[in-house]
């Protein structure tokens, strides 16, 4: 199986007061042809860094190591083709479906825009928009082009977000906590969707989240981070059946079950390794052994 | 029961207490204010057509007459219609202070953007440029002008524009530099949108809604700066129209004429009120979320 996206020894540092402060330490990731891979960890793990360097958005991070693209080496790369990249070969999809719309322009307008820039005319743009967002699940979608983001609900708008980060045709798509703003039931509704266009278009997912129990049903490939380092990766069965690092225990061990024992405490992370601990962790011996590794 | 509730919140049961419906968007006041507006650019294009008299014909027979069904706002010291001149004045007037804030905003944009954009060294120098034009009395500046140029309405507007742009600059740049950091500009880079359009399409239509309001109020404030330097002598010069350049010569007989003053003034004023409250609308008008009467 080809490598779409291939992350090898990326680091990534942002200026800090005296020296550089590094927040991702040499990480490797491999995201095949059309395969999801989830990325988890918890807050300030260097996920949404690591995915976003593949963009490159942040003008202030300083990228070193490698990233391949459909074999396009981007770390070092002309940003003329950095922004060829943008939309066309990977689409991202934002996390807030609520402030990633332009509120001054028409949902139309946004769906396309990556069409328009990319000399399509505005005709055929406007075809292929509405009928994405037909297929993205939008009722009336004709109708509701020309309306402005304020004018559809939460769930709706995170449909037009993807509409917008797919309809260039990447063959990657990156979403960054997509469903983190909505609620239970839209969630489930966005993933699988996600999950049905990415099937259908045959293209690969990089999902960024913290949310272990939307990831069983979506990826096909778990990464998981912590401190900016890649702790464990492993197909998502594997990982789920027999998580081998302690912090991977912990995470799962901490996520409530219908058929776990009411009388037992959920464990947290802290129970398998030291939160405060920097880097190189020791897998240590976890406290308890509580629902992880069943 | 009810009366415990608060009025608002009480049901109407008397079809007289019903909540009359709001007709959406414009307030009285408002509204009023818009027509004003729009009389006074009606007036001020079509002025030199239904004055009444010619604003500049001198005739001293008819110095100081009251107003009267003959001249409804008088005559000045030189027997000049006022009602004519403040006719014709709306126009001097008001498109001296359209040209001044039309230089000042896109003087003050152009800047403002590029200084949020631009980098530290580019932001740096064109701040340091502001802030020296911030620190020009405008004033004084028009007087160097007036010397320089020739005093008129035209080394006005330029001593104006010269001394309003920095503050325009200074707003456009803070707003500028927090609209780049919201996440639709972030995503329109991550769709490969080219910095020009990320410009033109995505930072500056969400930043100029508070420079309109801007440019509503300052009609008022511009206006009153170039009446006031015509007023002093470097602006508008003797027979023009422009009112406070009527106002500076009716002030000597003010008063055995105050009409003479006192009109040019009220248009001043009325003016001046007008696109204040105008501004306001033009706010709620620009913001499709307040547009559209809200999320549905």
């Amino acid at each position: 199986m080809t490598a779409l996206l291939e992350i090898s020894g990326l680091r990534v540092s942002y200026p800090g007061v005296d020296e550089p402060v590094e927040v991702v330490h040499g990480v490797d990731l491999v995201v095949p042809q059309g395969r999801k891979v989830a990325l988890v960890g918890e807050s300030g793990s260097g996920k949404s860094v690591t995915a976003r360097s593949v963009l490159q958005l942040d003008p202030d991070a300083t990228i070193a190591g490698s990233i391949r693209l459909g074999g396009q080496e981007l770390v070092g790369a002309a940003p003329k083709i950095v922004r060829g990249i943008r939309g066309s070969g990977a689409g991202l999809v934002f996390q807030d479906p609520l402030t990633s719309l332009n509120p001054v322009m028409r949902i139309g307008w946004q769906i396309m825009q990556p069409l328009v820039i990319r000399g399509v005319s505005k005709k055929e743009a406007r075809e292929r928009g509405i009928a994405l967002l037909d297929r993205l699940g939008v009722v009336n979608a004709a109708a509701r082009f020309d309306d402005y983001p304020h004018q559809f609900s939460g769930g709706m708008r995170q449909r037009v977000v993807i509409a917008i980060a797919i309809i260039a045709e990447p063959a990657l798509l990156i979403a960054d906590e997509p469903t983190t703003a909505l609620d239970v039931q839209v969630q489930a509704q966005v993933l699988e969707l996600l999950h049905e266009v990415a099937d259908e278009r045959g293209m690969g997912v990089l999902l960024i989240t913290h949310d272990l129990a939307i990831v069983a049903g979506f990826a096909d490939d778990v990464v998981v981070m912590r401190h900016g380092e890649v702790v464990e990766s492993a197909p998502v069965d594997e990982l789920f059946a027999a998580p081998k690092h302690p912090y991977t225990r912990g995470l799962l061990g901490a996520i409530p079950r219908l058929d776990s024992d009411p009388s037992v405490r959920l464990t947290s992370v802290a129970d398998y390794v030291d939160t405060f601990e920097t880097v190189d962790d020791e897998p240590a011996a976890p406290a308890a052994e509580n629902g992880a590794a069943r | 029961m009810t009366a415990l509730l608060p009025a608002r919140l009480r049901p109407s049961s008397s079809p007289r207490r019903a909540p009359r419906r709001r007709r959406r968007g414009v307030p009285v006041a408002e509204r009023i204010a818009l027509v004003v507006v729009v009389l006074i650019i009606v007036i001020a294009i079509i002025g030199p057509w239904i004055a009444p008299y010619d604003p500049y014909r001198v005739d001293l027979a008819q110095a100081l007459q009251p107003p009267s069904a003959a001249h409804w706002f008088g005559t000045d010291v030189n027997g000049r219609d006022v009602l004519s001149r403040v006719l014709v004045g709306a126009q001097v007037t008001l498109s001296a202070t359209g040209i001044v804030l039309l230089i000042t905003l896109v003087i003050g944009v152009i800047v403002g953007t590029v200084a949020a954009l631009g980098g530290r060294v580019v932001d740096e120098v064109l701040m340091r440029i502001t802030d020296i034009g911030l620190a020009l009395p405008s004033i004084i500046l028009a007087l160097g002008f007036a010397v320089a140029l020739g005093p008129g309405l035209q080394s006005a507007v330029v001593a104006i524009a010269a001394t309003w742009w920095p503050g325009y600059a200074r707003l456009v740049r803070s707003i500028v530099r927090e609209t780049r950091h919201a996440e639709f500009v972030e995503s329109a880079v991550a769709l490969g949108v080219s910095r020009w359009r990320l410009v033109t399409k995505h930072i500056l239509p969400n930043s100029l809604d508070p420079m309109y309001v801007q440019v509503t109020l300052d009609v008022a404030a511009v206006m009153l700066v170039i009446s006031g330097l015509s007023f002093v002598g470097v602006g508008a010069q003797v027979p023009s129209a422009e009112w406070g350049a009527m106002i500076a010569s009716a002030a000597d007989n003010v008063l055995n004429g105050w009409w003479a003053l006192v009109f040019p003034g009220l248009a001043i004023a009325i003016t001046a009120i007008a696109f204040n409250l105008s501004g306001d609308w033009l706010r709620v008008r620009q913001d499709p979320t307040l547009r559209d009467g809200g999320a549905r």
